[in-house]
């Protein structure tokens, strides 16, 4: 039996800004169907990685393909979902009215989708409230529907929990369960570690480069410690109270 | 291109004016406000009654003709005004000064010498030389005057006096043209021009700063879409803007008195001979490159204020010399240039060509004015894509 072709392929890719190396060499394959952590200090490389997936940036040097075809690739954009860390919506317009915008950017022009996504993120009763009324967590909802509208193959998440309270997560995860039940490829760049916990592996970035990469377990074991917490300190190069570690992280 | 997602995009910004009311207000109320307010200044002004001191220098020759003067005013439906009289013209300067008169008259020493002996004699008029306008006014009030002097003058010299006859034609529209019937059709264009350029520009700042333009460019929509897109959802309020303003200009009811109040007129009742529609054609024409001027510069700002600081930069200068007050072909040459690289010109010239002439598509300077105001708004179509930065097209 050969593995599945991988949904998120990235080849030696780097990208710099000025004389800043961004990303600098990652090589990673996402298979189908499963869900991916992607952990790493502010300023690791977290989000220009995911651009470049997403299409949004071009690499300096590498490739990055998804579902096996090269990105950049505008036609493809309707394949993946993309969450950025700031909620894109629009305040002046209801909720409904986001979400049916961007379905139909997506090519899905009917009542369906965007009624799925709001029984989904629990705001089928603010249907016509204005973005701009909404508290941050139910905005940070819509952001969510707006990304999950046209049933993306792979979806790139950026830090989606941010300002949500905890039942919500729960509910968020059992949701990202299921799409990858039915084969999404979900990528999630987080910090926070329960969180981290629910993904089936792990990526830790530091200086735009892996670091380290495995199951929950893995990682854990790789770090010598039985917490993520102290793990992802270790892979940040920072010791228990948050110092940096004399010597380099192996 | 994909129609169903450019209308995504233009519908996207009218659901967004829609709960707005402000805005809404400021697209449709305020035009009519500033229009009516001008027709209400350049027609209802008060006709100020010109107050003369008339100097006489020339003694008892002179006197005949200030007592013929004096009685020409008496009653005269000109507005004119006999108010004191001076024996030098310094008496009378300092008269003007202390704000007595408006506008002094001097018959000259030589007055009786030079009409005897068959030479033009030689006035002065004296004003106050600080408004042009108003003393413009005064000296064509004058006129009226000169020609009971000139019969005067001819009296004295002991001709016959010929007095012209003066009758008035005119190529276009009627002799009753006022300055808003000249001013009110550019207007049209400048305030759709204005509030598309800062609605465009302020709207696609926040699509900059506020994510959402990252978050459309992770959608399958192209940058051509998204400035289509742009383009019809503001041009769709440029449309209404202009239909609601030239019906108000053009139109005329009269509303009787309703009890306590006072009969009154809705619409300006500007005279105009030509096609609405063509006019109209060309402000949407002018409105499309407003639409994409303004996402252009909406990179070049970071925020609302800075959009705002534009608008002297790029608005009133095309207020001042896209000739909608002075014809550009009596501007200072380099300004002239300057002028044909705006489109506030080319429109000015297109709407007076027809509202005031009856112009149409076959006249040469129409075609001309529609085909640069199109070629500017495709030259800004171009650079506003230019300035949505992606990686794919």
């Amino acid at each position: 039996m050969t593995a599945p072709a991988p949904a998120v392929e990235a080849a030696g890719l780097h990208k710099s800004f000025g004389t800043v190396q961004a990303v600098d060499g990652i090589d990673l394959a996402l298979a189908p169907g499963r869900i991916y952590g992607l952990l790493g200090p502010n300023g690791s490389g977290k989000t220009t990685f995911i651009r470049m997936v997403a299409g949004l940036a071009r690499p300096t040097a590498g490739t990055a393909r998804v579902l096996g075809t090269l990105m950049p690739n505008r036609d493809l954009l309707g394949r993946i979902g993309y969450m950025p860390q700031a909620e894109a919506i629009y305040p002046e317009l209801s909720v409904g009215e986001n979400l049916a915008f961007f379905a139909r950017l997506e090519g899905k022009s009917d009542r369906e989708p965007v009624d799925r996504v709001l029984e989904l993120v629990g705001l089928a009763d603010r249907r016509t409230t204005p973005a701009m009324h909404l508290s941050g967590g139910m905005r940070r909802r819509l952001s969510l529907a707006c990304t999950l509208v046209h049933e993306p193959a792979v979806l790139l998440l950026d830090e989606p929990t941010v300002g949500v309270d905890p039942a919500l997560r729960a509910q968020f995860w059992a949701h990202f369960r299921q799409l990858a039940a039915a084969g999404t490829t979900i990528l999630v760049a987080s910090h926070v570690m329960d969180e981290a916990d629910r993904c089936d592996e792990l990526i830790f970035i530091r200086s735009g480069r892996v670091l380290a990469r495995g199951t929950s377990v893995e990682v854990r074991a790789r770090a010598g410690t039985t917490d993520l917490e102290t793990a992802f300190l270790h892979f940040s190069g920072l010791d228990t109270e948050g110092r940096p570690l004399e010597a380099p992280v192996a | 291109m994909s129609a169903s997602r450019i209308l995504a995009v233009a519908r996207r910004i009218a659901q967004g004016f829609r709960r707005d009311e402000r805005t809404l207000g400021l697209i449709f109320i305020v035009p009519i406000v500033i229009t009516a307010l001008l027709g209400w200044v350049i027609r209802d002004q008060k006709d100020v009654t010109v107050q003369v001191v008339i100097v006489n220098e020339a003694g008892a020759p002179g006197q005949r003709i200030v007592d013929a003067l004096t009685r020409a005013t008496i009653g005269a439906p000109d507005g004119i005004e006999v108010i004191a009289f001076a024996d030098t013209r310094d008496a009378a300067a300092d008269s003007l000064r202390e704000g007595n008169g408006d506008i002094a008259l001097v018959l000259p020493s030589t007055l009786l010498e030079d009409v005897s002996a068959g030479r033009r004699p030689k006035l002065t008029v004296i004003t106050a030389g600080t408004d042009p306008a108003v003393d413009g006014a005064a000296l064509g009030k004058l006129q009226g005057l000169m020609a009971t002097l000139a019969g005067e003058l001819a009296a004295a010299s002991g001709g016959r006096a010929i007095l012209p006859e003066i009758d008035r034609e005119t190529l276009y529209l009627t002799t009753e043209t006022d300055t808003l019937d000249v001013l009110a059709p550019v207007f049209l264009a400048y305030f759709a021009y204005f509030f598309v350029f800062m609605l465009t520009g302020i709207s696609f700042l926040r699509e900059r700063t506020g994510g959402t333009l990252e978050r459309l460019l992770a959608t399958p929509v192209s940058r051509a879409e998204i400035v289509v897109g742009y383009s019809l959802g503001f041009g769709f309020f440029a449309i209404l803007q202009v239909i609601v303003l030239t019906v108000f200009v053009l139109a005329r009811v009269d509303v009787p008195s309703i009890g306590p109040l006072p009969a009154f007129t809705i619409g300006l009742d500007v005279q105009s001979v030509g096609s609405p529609v063509i006019a109209f054609l060309l402000a949407v024409v002018l409105s499309l490159g407003s639409v994409n001027l303004g996402i252009f510069l909406s990179t070049f700002a970071r925020t609302e204020l800075q959009i705002i600081q534009f608008i002297p930069l790029v608005i009133i200068p095309q207020g001042l010399i896209g000739g909608i007050f002075w014809p550009v072909d009596r501007l200072p040459d380099v300004l002239a240039v300057v002028a044909h690289a705006l489109p506030m010109t080319y429109a000015v010239d297109g709407l007076r060509a027809v509202m005031l002439r009856g112009a149409d598509f076959g006249d040469a300077a129409v075609r001309l004015d529609f085909l640069v105001l199109t070629g500017i708004a495709a030259l800004f179509v171009v650079l506003a894509g230019a300035t949505i930065k992606r990686e794919v097209a």
